[in-house]
């Protein structure tokens, strides 16, 4: 059985587009990315998902359960951390996760205060007094607390900081060692990279790719900034898809062996060189289009 | 059972807080009673004086302020059914509004609960505290009654005028709750249902005006529970009730069926 199942999922809000004919599965145990640019249509399906928003036409399950149909059974089996989290202004994160727990039936005092130790957060302060890193915090406990099979994260680490981010990958990790699923959005490639072993990418509501992350970082693509010392150095070697000059200064768009550019760059001077990974647009634009 | 509790939790102090002031409100009125019941030829003397229009549309043309529950019918009366319908259509309209103009809704509903079950749990914290605030004002009011030493009030009687002001308030409290499943900006929630209640109280006092506006009696439900005409006829009439029930049970039927077809967008 498959733990997320979509089937040519299309939702159009009034006459403008959200999704259409999105399909991808997911098997249990994975770890799933979903990449795409702001406005692609990733929330959008995860919301569906959820039986937030109806779907205009196509279908997806859950485990099996149909997402419309089955939209208790199937939120009795998942967490869900929504790209912004808001929550009851009156509460206390004590007081909101022992709310969502009551919900699931399930005494999860124990776990709550292990995540809050593991994620360092004092559960005692008013959530509306949180900074915006924290509320998160209260939003990953809350997705965690009742041991969900199969987690939804919508931009998860967005507000966390780097130490941060590296407890809750840990998290997710020992989660994922106990078999559950875990499907999650992100608009940074490499954070995709780091933890998922297939990614589908979306774009403007359409699902260009559904590919491993050995396939995706195969393809090494460098975004190189050069700066000479002499006005009329030149690169020239294969794998430049695009190339950019403005004085000294030569932009190029690099797909190959790192090798072969460290020994073409070692025959000239530089002033300054930037090797980094592009954004995901420049990806969209150069190599799947 | 979950968000029923919470939503208690959350809104007992606003009871609170209607309840005391209304009661005090009340107490307040009937405080003066005995003075009044007093010099009643002085104070029907002066009445006399009042504008025709203005006599009427208080209803001081069918009722006597000598006595208790004539009095407390134009004093106290006005205020049970148009501030508690304020505070009604403000209850009604808020409770399933504020989920979403909070965004909380987004972390209620990835909970396991049935949309069908967040509105009926909604709309039973509304129906029960309306019944706790009309029926302790019922109770100050007795105990007021007792201070003014007149004890020919009639309980049946009292009893209507007590019931009354709960069905309309429920009225409003569905009429709000429609609104808020329907409507999505949150600030256009409450001015529409607010709107709705003085606006329905105004059509009400020109029903009672002119006499021919009077058709307006059948469109504003201010007329349904009319403290004169249950005390002059002691009763409700049966074409009101069944109107006042039938706008309670539509507005509800339509919330529930518009709430499980909506998309939730935050």
């Amino acid at each position: 059985m498959k733990a997320i199942d979509i089937k040519k999922l299309t939702k159009y809000y009034g006459r403008s587009k959200g999704i259409i004919d999105v399909s991808f599965s997911i098997d249990e145990g994975e770890i799933f990315g979903f990449i795409g640019p702001n406005g692609a249509g990733k929330s959008t399906t995860i919301r569906t998902l959820l039986n937030l928003i109806y779907p205009t036409s196509g279908s997806a399950s859950i485990f099996g359960k149909d997402i419309v149909k089955d939209t208790e059974d199937i939120r009795r089996m998942i967490g869900y951390l929504p790209s912004e989290v808001h929550y009851y202004d009156d509460m206390r994160s004590k007081d909101l996760l022992s709310y969502s727990a009551a919900f699931y039936k399930k005494d999860c005092t124990k776990r709550i205060t292990e995540l809050a130790e593991r994620l360092d957060l004092d559960l005692n302060k008013k959530i509306e007094d949180l900074s915006f890193g924290n509320r998160k915090k209260v939003g990953i406990i809350q997705a965690l607390l009742h041991e969900p099979k199969l987690l939804i994260l919508d931009e998860p680490t967005s507000g966390l900081d780097p130490l941060m981010q590296n407890i809750f990958f840990e998290l997710l990790e020992e989660e994922n060692k106990k078999g559950v699923t875990i499907f999650f959005s992100s608009h940074v490639l490499s954070e995709v990279q780091k933890m998922c072993g297939r990614v589908a990418i979306i774009k403007d509501g359409k699902l260009i790719k559904v590919e491993s992350i050995e396939n995706l970082t195969g393809n090494h693509f460098k975004n190189v900034t050069i700066a000479f010392k002499a006005a009329d150095s030149d690169i020239d070697i294969d794998g430049i898809i695009k190339k950019e000059k403005k004085g000294n200064e030569l932009k190029l768009l690099y797909k190959g062996e790192s090798d072969k550019l460290i020994a073409e760059l070692s025959r000239h001077q530089l002033k300054d060189l930037l090797i980094e990974e592009p954004t995901l647009e420049e990806i969209f634009l150069h190599y799947y289009e | 059972m979950i968000l029923f509790y919470r939503e208690f939790k959350r809104n007992y102090k606003a009871l609170l807080i209607w309840t005391l002031v209304m009661a005090a409100l009340m107490l307040m009125m009937l405080s003066i009673y005995p003075q009044f019941a007093e010099q009643q030829e002085a104070i029907e003397q002066m009445m006399s004086a009042f504008p025709e229009a203005m006599i009427k549309a208080l209803n001081m043309d069918k009722l006597s302020m000598g006595d208790i529950l004539g009095f407390y019918a134009i004093e106290c009366y006005l205020m049970i059914t148009l501030f508690g319908s304020v505070y009604a259509v403000m209850l009604g309209s808020s409770i399933l509004a504020k989920e979403e103009n909070e965004r909380t809704i987004e972390f209620l509903l990835s909970k396991p609960i049935k949309r069908t079950s967040v509105i009926t749990q909604k709309l039973m914290l509304v129906a029960v505290n309306l019944v706790i605030f009309n029926s302790l004002i019922a109770v100050v009011n007795i105990i007021g009654f007792s201070f003014t030493k007149d004890n020919n009030v009639d309980m049946s009687i009292f009893a209507l005028l007590s019931a009354g002001p709960l069905l309309l308030h429920l009225v409003f409290a569905a009429l709000g709750f429609f609104i808020s499943s329907v409507v999505r900006k949150s600030r256009n929630i409450l001015a529409i249902s607010l709107g709705i209640v003085f606006g329905t109280y105004f059509l009400s006092l020109i029903a009672n005006m002119a006499e021919k506006m009077e058709f307006l009696k059948y469109i504003s439900p201010f007329q349904y529970v009319e403290a004169a005409d249950i005390i002059l006829t002691e009763s409700i009439k049966p074409l009101y009730l069944l109107v006042m029930l039938a706008l309670i049970a539509i507005s509800t039927a339509a919330s529930y069926y518009i709430y499980n077809r909506k998309d939730i967008s935050v």
